[in-house]
């Protein structure tokens, strides 16, 4: 049945339909009897096309399963895409207070104050254990978001009649209490994805220290790691030990060096996580330095995809820290647009930075 | 195999061709492409929503105007925001008519009145959907489902299967006659798979010069033939600027208003930049346009 084997092309062509929608098609073409390849193609595409980003593996595999025919979509109809704009990135100061500090200060600055500001990429194996220990006391921010659920409150914004009234039943009839709702809130997901490939990997290493500290201080934090492919770390983000940690990060590292396909990877993680819902309405915190092995234009389109899963993206380079950069590197241009902030995070009082550009939201449970 | 098990027999007589609701859809006002038009006949005829997605203003929410005007049906219109609940969705309880008919009843000493009735019911617009009283009825346009949060979208795939809703009060109440239901999104966000498997869909791409100057000549029939065909060339030069909101229809259409105001008989150079404000609502847009008005206006 043309059902069927459309579904199955499809397949083969990367877009997943599935049973139900190639049900809904065999029903369509039962129902309005198609008689020429145009009509069918239109009723194919009214009902087995997911989505309008599918539209040329579609009419690939329609092809596959209806051959010959002239081309289906008449050529004066320019296929324009629209992505919603993003407004352009907030210049996040890499370190807020660097610019104002005293020179005075500077000179007395203790120990801890020099390690606060020396870069990840500077300690030496035993230096690190006492970094990723001050990494602890960065503040983790709880972003809330309003939910669209009420629940009761006896302070809340909103009067309750119909509460009201049904505790006026057991007092028979008389209204004594006033009973009022407010909305619920809701922690909003906070995910890292942390690129570990070549010189990224001793940032990656303090951001996962940071992404620990989160998941111990509320729930809802997620960490992934990318270089050759992307791995979920959640599982081990509030249990491992330091050793198994930097362990896992090698593992994810091994053999590899200068630069990763971070398209393929977004695009994993967005098929695999934020599209069923990990990453919704939350906040993504990608390290990388943009340097993208595969193609930009993979990189944009998977942004632009994130973005719209997502309350926020912010992206967290090292190589910002140098006041004369510019994101030439054509995997970070791509990405920019895209991108709500964008940071450098690469010592531990630019974390701050970091917990900034998540959210300012300061709530305990 | 599944696929062979074709669930519904629909009556053929009841079957309302593509061509035909094409045809009637123009009729109508509405200029539908027979993907569009595919699209609509299909969720008809199955009695399963559609779902719009296109840029803003090219016509989702027209198209189910049109299509409610084909068929004669009451347009029930909600628009979605985050935060949307059932209170405002689906129904809510006259409070404060509840109440009166108890006192009502205390001051007459009559036992206590039912106050889950009718009378008491606020029917919101998924509610009041499920009580057409014929086939094709009602036509439900759930706006911008984009702007609904998660917990909508769940919500609206329980009512999408069963085109039914239950009251803890009053029971299941579920539809003699499905409403026609039509989704729309701005794409702002992605909608969950599950939601949309539910769903015939069909994106609506800005139009082709010759169908926008067909939709132009619709609406502004005294207007200037030539005045029309400018505005609809130059609309498309424009959409294909790198623009923060290319002009959809909507603006198209205000446009050749504004042209028209100014006396023009062809879109020439002295009526382009005054003009530009209908048309382009952001500065740095309009500024881009003054740019490129050599192309647009060649």
């Amino acid at each position: 049945m043309l059902a069927a084997r459309l579904d199955a092309a499809l397949r083969r062509h990367g877009v997943r339909a599935g049973t139900r929608r190639a049900q809904t098609f065999a029903e369509a073409l039962a129902a309005l009897a198609p008689a020429t390849r145009a009509a069918t193609y239109h009723i194919a595409r009214a009902a087995m096309l997911p989505s309008i980003d599918d539209l040329a593996a579609f009419d690939a595999a329609f092809d596959d399963v209806a051959p010959g025919g002239a081309p289906l979509r008449p050529p004066d109809a320019p296929h324009v895409h629209v992505v919603p704009q993003p407004p352009p990135p907030a210049e996040t100061p890499a370190t807020p207070e660097d610019a104002a500090a005293a020179p005075l200060q500077r000179v007395t600055a203790s120990l801890a104050e020099r390690l606060r500001e020396r870069d990840f990429d500077t300690f030496s194996a035993d230096e690190r254990a006492q970094m990723l220990r001050m990494i602890e006391s960065v503040r983790v921010p709880r972003e809330l978001r309003r939910s669209r659920r009420r629940r009761r409150n006896p302070h809340g914004d909103r009067f309750d009649l119909g509460a009201t009234l049904r505790a006026g039943a057991r007092t028979g009839g008389e209204l004594i209490r006033r009973r009022t709702t407010s909305r619920r809130e809701r922690l909003r997901p906070l995910v890292f994805l942390l690129d570990v490939s070549g010189s990224m990997a001793p940032f990656a290493r303090a951001l996962l220290q940071y992404a620990r500290v989160a998941a111990r201080a509320r729930p809802g934090v997620r960490a992934f790691a990318f270089a050759t492919r992307l791995t979920d770390l959640t599982h081990v983000l509030r249990h491992a030990g330091d050793a198994q940690l930097a362990a896992l990060l090698g593992s994810a590292v091994r053999d590899f060096g200068g630069g990763t396909n971070i398209g393929a990877n977004l695009r994993a993680f967005n098929d695999r996580y934020a599209q069923r819902g990990v990453a919704r309405g939350g906040t993504v915190v990608i390290l990388s330095d943009g340097w993208e092995r595969g193609d930009p234009a993979l990189l944009a389109a998977e942004m632009a995809r994130l973005r719209r899963l997502t309350h926020r993206i912010v992206w967290v380079n090292p190589h910002k820290r140098h006041p004369a950069y510019e994101p030439l590197v054509a995997g970070m241009a791509a990405a920019l647009p895209f991108v709500d902030a964008f940071v450098s995070g690469h010592n531990v009082r630019s974390l701050d930075a970091v917990a900034d550009a998540v959210g300012y939201a300061i709530k305990t449970p | 195999m599944v696929y062979a098990q074709v669930a519904r027999d629909i009556p053929r007589a009841n079957v309302i061709a593509v061509e035909d609701l094409q045809r009637r859809l123009l009729d109508a006002g509405y200029i539908a492409d027979a993907g569009l038009a595919t699209s609509l006949a299909c969720a008809v005829n199955l009695g399963r929503a559609v779902l719009l997605e296109g840029a803003a203003g090219v016509g989702k929410t027209e198209a189910a105007r049109a299509l409610a005007a084909v068929f004669g049906a009451r347009l029930l219109r909600l628009q979605c925001y985050e935060g949307l609940d059932l209170a405002a969705a689906a129904y809510d309880w006259n409070y404060s008519r509840q109440l009166l008919a108890i006192r009502a009843a205390e001051a007459a000493h009559a036992p206590a009145p039912d106050l889950y009735g009718d009378d008491f019911l606020i029917r919101r617009p998924l509610l009041a959907a499920l009580e057409s009283p014929r086939r094709n009825g009602v036509v439900l346009l759930i706006d911008e489902i984009d702007r609904a949060d998660d917990e909508f979208e769940a919500f609206l795939l329980e009512f999408l299967s069963d085109f039914a809703l239950t009251i803890p009060e009053r029971g299941t109440i579920a539809a003699a006659h499905p409403p026609i239901v039509v989704l729309t999104s701005n794409r702002t966000r992605d909608l969950h798979d599950a939601l949309k498997r539910r769903c015939f869909y069909h994106w609506i791409d800005h139009p082709a010069v010759e169908r926008e100057i067909a939709i132009l000549r619709l609406h502004l029939a005294d207007s200037p033939a030539a005045l029309l065909a400018d505005v609809a060339r130059a609309s498309a030069a424009l959409r294909a600027l790198p623009l923060r909101k290319p002009p959809g229809i909507a603006e198209a259409l205000d446009w050749a208003r504004t042209l028209e105001l100014l006396g023009a008989e062809r879109l020439e150079d002295r009526f382009f930049e005054p003009s530009l404000g209908s048309v382009l609502k952001y500065p740095e847009d309009i500024a881009a346009a003054r740019n490129a008005a050599g192309d647009i206006l060649a």
